[in-house]
C-alpha cells in the first residue's frame, strides 16, 4: 500500500474501509446498525465484518459508542429500558436480532470478558463449570475435563489447580481477570467479546492477558474495546476506530496506525485527542 | 474551644481577614462554625435513648431474675395485740386519711403530723386466700409494735389457693396422726414425696391415657357421624353402626378401668394430710399431693435457697399455669409464641420473596408499579388490630368455615378451622409483616451488582437461572434481615392476635402424639398476650406483678434468642461473599 493522501472530511456517515490483507471469512457481520438510548442516538448507520479467527479492536475516545456496538453483538442492551435499534448484525449467517432468534442460544455462542473481573461468589472451579451448569451438563467428567482445558486456555491452571475448590475472590485482580476468561472459553464459544478487560488491572496483569490474547488468536474470533492505543497495536490483526457513534476507519492494525485516511483517526492515533 | 481550632486561627486562616470585611460572618472559633452543638445534641439524643432501653432492660431483667428467690417471713405484732405473718414485698410512704388519724394515739397523731401527714407502711404477702380472702396486706409503721422471723414458719405453695403461709402442726399418713412441727421429719419427707408421686401418676393417667381413650372415642363417634352424613349406601351404614357399636363398649370398659385406677390413687392421697396453722391459730388441713412446694423461708441454707430458686424457675419453664395464671408455669405460652413466630416466618418468606422478585426483577417499571409500591408500603403502616379483626373475618369465618363444611362436617357446628387458630394467627402476622419482607428483598436485590448479572447472562443462562444461582444467593443476607425485621415485629404482636386464636388458658400444647401430630387449627397460648391477662385481667393484680415481669423477660429472651438465631444465619451467608465488593 502506498502512502495515501488524508481525506479532511468524509462524507457523512461514510465509513473509510482499507482493503482486506487476510482472506478470513466474516465471522460477525453488522450492516447499516443503529442504536437509540430513548431520544438519543448513540450508534449511526455502522457496517463492519469482523474476520473470523482473527483479533479486532475497537477503538475511540469515551463515549463514542464502542462498547455499545460490542454489547450489541450479543444484545447485552436487551437489558436496557428503552432501548431501540434498526439495521441488522448476524453470527455467522444467522440474523441475532430476527425475532425467532435463542437470545440465550446466542450468547452461549460468543463469549463476554468485562471491564472489572466479575467472578461469581463461588470456587473457582464453579466459576468456570458455570456455563456447563446452566447448559443443564451433569456429566462430572466433562465438567472437569472442560474447567481444565479452559483454565490452561485462560494461562490460569497452573496457579489454581490446587485451590480449585477456594473462593474465586481471594484470586488477584488478575487472576480474576484470567478466570472470566477461562469461564467466558469454558461454554466453547466462536467470538470472544472482551470490553476493555485491562482496564482495572496493573502493567504486569496486563500483559499476562494480552499474551493469552496472542495465544487465544485463531481459536477464536476475537473482538476488544480498548482505551490504550498501544494495546490495540499489540494484540489486534484489525483496528476499527470510532467517533461519535459512527465508524470512522476500519482496516489492518498497522495500516489503520501508520497510514490513516481520516484526520481525525491520525490525531487520535497520534494522541493528540482523545 | 478545642485546641486545632485555636492553633489555625493563631496560624493566620485566612478567616481573620474574612471576619473584618463582614462583621456578621461566624468567626471560626465560634461553636457554630464547626457545627458542634448539633455533633452535642445527636451524641445527647442518642446516649439518651441508649439509657432509656439498657434502663428497661434492667429493670425487667432484675424484676424478673429476683421474683424466684426465695424471701424471709415475718411475724409482726400489731399494736392491737394481733399478729400477721408473711413475706415482706415492699415499703412506700403513704398519707393516711382522717380517719384513721382520728382513732390513732396523740403521740403518733403528732408524729404524722409533724412529718407533715405522711407514714411508712409495708406490704406484706400473707398468702392465705382461702381464710383471709386476700393474699396482701399493707401495714402502717404506727401498727407495728415487733417483729420477728421464727425458724418454724413455712410458705407452702399448693394447687389451690395460693400460697400458705404459717407452721406446721402435724401430718396423717395412712389416717394415722403424727404430732411434729418439724418440716424436717423424715416420716413426714416420706409421706410427701409418695404423694407427690401418686398424684404425679394420677395425672399421667387422666392426661396420657384417658385422653387417649377419648381421643379414639371421639374419633370412632365422628367416623360414624360422617357416614351417616354422607349418601352412603344402607349396606355402609349399617357397617359403619356395627363397627361402632363394637368400638364403643370396648374403649368405654377401657376408661372406666382406668378412672378407677385414677380413683383408687386418689383415695390414697386422701389418707395423707398434712395439717397446718396459720398466725391466728385457725388449723388447715391439707391433702399432701396438693402442695407443690414446700419452702422454710426462715432456716434455710444458701444452698438450699438456690435449690428452691432453680426447681421454682424450672417450673416456670416446664409447667402449665394454674390458680389463673398467676402461679405455676408457662409452657404452653413459650411454645405457642415460638410455634407461631415460626409458622409465620415459613408463610411469609415464600410470599414477601416472590412478590418481591416479580416486582423488581420481572414487572415492567412503570405507574402500576409504582403504586403496588406504595400500596405495600401503606400496609405497613395500618394499625395491626385491623389485620387481626381482616383475619377473623376472612381466615377463620370465610376459609376456615369453608374448610369446616368441606372437610369436617362431622363436626359441625362446633368449628374445627372455622374460629381463631394457630394457622390463622400466623397467617394473619405474615399479612401484617409482609410489607417489610418486601421492601428489604427489593433492596436487596436492587444492591446485587448489574456486573453479576452480566456476568451470568454472558456465559448464556437464562434470566431465571441468573436469579436462582447468582442474584438470590447475593441478596440473602438482605432477605434474612428483612425476616429478621419481621420475625421481632411478629412476635411482639398480641392486639390482633386476641382476636385470631390466642385464648388465656390452652393446655393442649399444638403438637401431640395425635395424627396429624400437629394441629394448626388449635387456639394457643401467646406470652405477650398472657402478660397482658396476668397483669391487668387476673384477680390479684399484686399477685400477677412478678408474674409479668418473669413472663417479660422470657418473651425478650425468647425474641433474643430466635433473632440472634437468624442473625448467625444471616452472617455466615454474608462471609461466603466477603471480598466480592468492588
Amino acid at each position: 500500500m502506498s502512502a495515501t493522501t488524508i481525506i479532511e472530511r468524509p462524507a457523512e456517515g461514510a465509513t473509510v474501509y482499507h482493503p482486506k490483507t487476510s482472506e478470513a471469512a466474516p465471522a460477525v457481520s453488522v450492516r447499516g446498525f443503529s442504536l437509540w438510548y430513548g431520544a438519543k442516538q448513540a450508534l449511526f448507520d455502522n457496517t463492519i465484518d469482523i474476520q473470523s479467527g482473527m483479533v479486532t479492536a475497537l477503538i475511540g475516545p469515551s463515549g463514542c459508542g464502542k462498547s455499545t456496538l460490542l454489547r450489541s453483538l450479543n444484545r447485552m442492551n436487551d437489558l436496557i429500558d428503552g432501548i431501540r435499534m434498526t439495521g441488522s448484525i448476524s453470527l455467522m449467517g444467522d440474523d441475532i436480532y430476527a425475532p425467532a432468534a435463542d437470545v440465550i442460544a446466542l450468547r452461549k455462542r460468543m463469549g463476554m470478558v468485562f471491564q472489572k473481573p466479575n467472578p461469581f461468589p463461588m470456587s473457582i472451579f464453579e466459576n468456570v463449570a458455570y456455563p456447563l451448569r446452566v447448559d443443564g451438563v451433569r456429566d462430572r467428567r466433562i465438567v472437569q475435563e472442560t474447567v481444565e482445558r479452559s483454565l490452561r486456555g485462560a494461562a490460569l491452571w497452573e496457579e489454581a489447580k490446587d485451590r480449585l475448590n477456594e473462593s474465586a475472590l481471594g484470586l488477584s485482580g488478575g487472576q480474576q481477570q484470567r478466570l472470566c476468561i477461562a469461564r467466558a472459553i469454558a461454554g466453547d464459544p466462536e467470538v470472544l467479546l472482551m470490553d476493555e478487560p485491562c482496564s482495572a488491572l496493573d502493567p504486569i496483569a496486563t500483559a499476562k492477558i494480552e499474551e493469552l490474547i496472542d495465544n487465544l488468536r485463531g481459536q477464536y474470533t476475537i473482538i476488544i474495546v480498548t482505551h490504550s492505543m498501544s494495546q490495540a497495536g499489540r494484540v489486534s490483526d484489525n483496528t476499527a476506530f470510532m467517533y461519535l457513534g459512527r465508524i470512522i476507519e476500519y482496516g489492518e492494525t498497522s495500516t489503520v496506525f501508520t497510514q490513516p485516511r481520516v484526520q481525525r483517526t491520525q490525531e487520535y492515533v497520534t494522541g493528540r485527542f482523545g | 474551644m478545642d485546641a486545632p481550632t485555636r492553633a489555625q486561627t493563631e496560624a493566620g486562616i485566612p478567616a481573620q481577614g474574612a471576619r473584618q470585611r463582614r462583621p456578621d460572618a461566624i468567626r471560626p472559633d465560634d461553636l457554630r462554625a464547626e457545627g458542634e452543638p448539633w455533633t452535642w445534641l445527636l451524641g445527647g439524643a442518642l446516649a439518651l435513648g441508649i439509657v432509656m432501653v439498657l434502663g428497661l432492660l434492667l429493670l425487667v431483667a432484675w424484676n424478673g431474675a429476683t421474683t424466684f428467690w426465695p424471701r424471709p417471713i415475718e411475724v409482726v405484732t400489731l399494736t392491737d395485740g394481733s399478729r400477721i405473718a408473711g413475706e415482706p414485698v415492699r415499703s412506700q410512704a403513704f398519707r393516711p386519711g382522717p380517719q384513721i388519724i382520728a382513732e390513732l394515739p396523740p403521740g403518733i397523731r403528732a408524729r404524722i403530723a409533724a412529718d407533715g401527714g405522711i407514714a411508712d407502711r409495708t406490704l406484706y404477702r400473707t398468702g392465705n386466700y382461702d381464710l383471709y380472702g386476700d393474699d396482701f396486706r399493707w401495714v402502717p409503721d404506727f401498727q407495728r409494735s415487733a417483729a420477728e422471723r421464727p425458724g418454724d414458719m413455712v410458705l407452702i405453695e399448693r394447687l389451690e389457693w395460693g400460697v400458705f403461709v404459717g407452721r406446721i402442726v402435724g401430718f396423717t399418713h395412712d389416717g394415722e396422726r403424727t404430732t411434729t412441727g418439724d418440716p424436717r421429719n423424715p416420716a413426714l419427707e416420706a409421706a410427701y414425696r409418695a404423694a407427690r408421686a401418686r398424684w404425679a401418676e394420677i395425672r399421667r393417667i387422666e392426661r396420657g391415657e384417658i385422653g387417649t381413650v377419648n381421643h379414639h372415642l371421639e374419633a370412632e363417634r365422628l367416623r360414624l357421624r360422617r357416614v351417616l352424613l354422607g349418601d352412603h349406601p344402607p349396606a355402609e351404614r349399617e357397617a359403619a353402626e356395627r363397627r361402632f357399636a363394637a368400638e364403643e363398649p370396648r374403649l368405654t370398659a377401657a376408661y372406666q378401668r382406668l378412672a378407677a385406677a385414677a380413683q383408687r390413687l386418689r383415695a390414697e392421697n386422701a389418707r395423707d394430710t398434712i395439717i397446718l396453722q396459720e398466725i391466728g391459730g385457725r388449723e388447715v388441713t391439707l391433702p399432701l399431693s396438693a402442695v407443690v412446694r414446700l419452702v422454710r423461708a426462715n432456716d434455710m441454707t444458701l444452698t438450699e435457697k438456690i435449690g428452691v430458686y432453680l426447681s421454682r424457675w424450672w417450673e416456670f419453664l416446664s409447667e402449665e399455669p394454674r390458680e389463673a395464671n398467676t402461679e405455676g408455669g408457662i409452657l404452653p405460652a413459650i411454645f405457642g409464641t415460638a410455634a407461631m413466630t415460626l409458622l409465620l416466618v415459613i408463610a411469609v418468606a415464600p410470599f414477601g420473596v416472590v412478590t418481591a422478585l416479580y416486582l423488581r426483577e420481572y414487572a415492567r417499571q412503570g405507574r402500576i408499579t409504582a403504586f403496588v409500591r406504595i400500596s405495600v408500603n401503606n400496609l405497613a403502616g395500618v394499625p395491626s388490630i385491623v389485620y387481626g379483626v381482616f383475619g377473623l373475618g376472612f381466615f377463620a369465618y370465610i376459609v376456615g368455615a369453608s374448610i369446616d363444611r368441606l372437610f369436617f362436617p362431622e363436626k359441625l357446628p362446633s368449628p374445627t378451622f372455622g374460629t381463631g387458630g394457630l394457622l390463622w394467627a400466623s397467617l394473619t402476622l405474615a399479612l401484617l409483616t409482609v410489607p417489610v419482607v418486601i421492601v428489604a428483598t427489593e433492596e436487596a436485590l436492587a444492591a446485587v451488582p448489574r456486573s453479576m448479572r452480566e456476568g451470568s447472562l454472558a456465559c448464556g443462562a437464562s434470566k431465571w437461572q441468573t436469579i436462582r444461582n447468582i442474584v438470590l444467593p447475593r441478596a440473602m443476607p438482605g432477605i434474612m434481615t428483612g425476616l429478621i425485621l419481621a420475625m421481632a415485629r411478629g412476635a411482639g404482636e398480641v392486639a390482633p392476635l386476641m382476636l385470631v386464636g390466642v385464648v388465656k388458658l390452652a393446655p393442649e400444647l399444638p403438637i401431640d402424639g395425635f395424627f396429624p401430630f400437629v394441629h394448626l387449627e388449635r387456639s394457643f397460648m401467646h406470652l405477650g398476650f398472657h402478660i397482658y391477662d396476668v397483669g391487668f385481667q387476673s384477680r390479684n393484680s399484686e399477685a400477677g406483678k412478678p408474674m409479668v415481669f418473669v413472663t417479660t423477660l422470657l418473651l425478650l429472651a425468647l425474641i433474643f434468642l430466635m433473632n440472634i438465631g437468624a442473625i448467625l444465619v444471616r452472617n455466615r451467608l454474608k462471609r461466603r461473599f466477603q471480598g466480592s465488593q468492588f
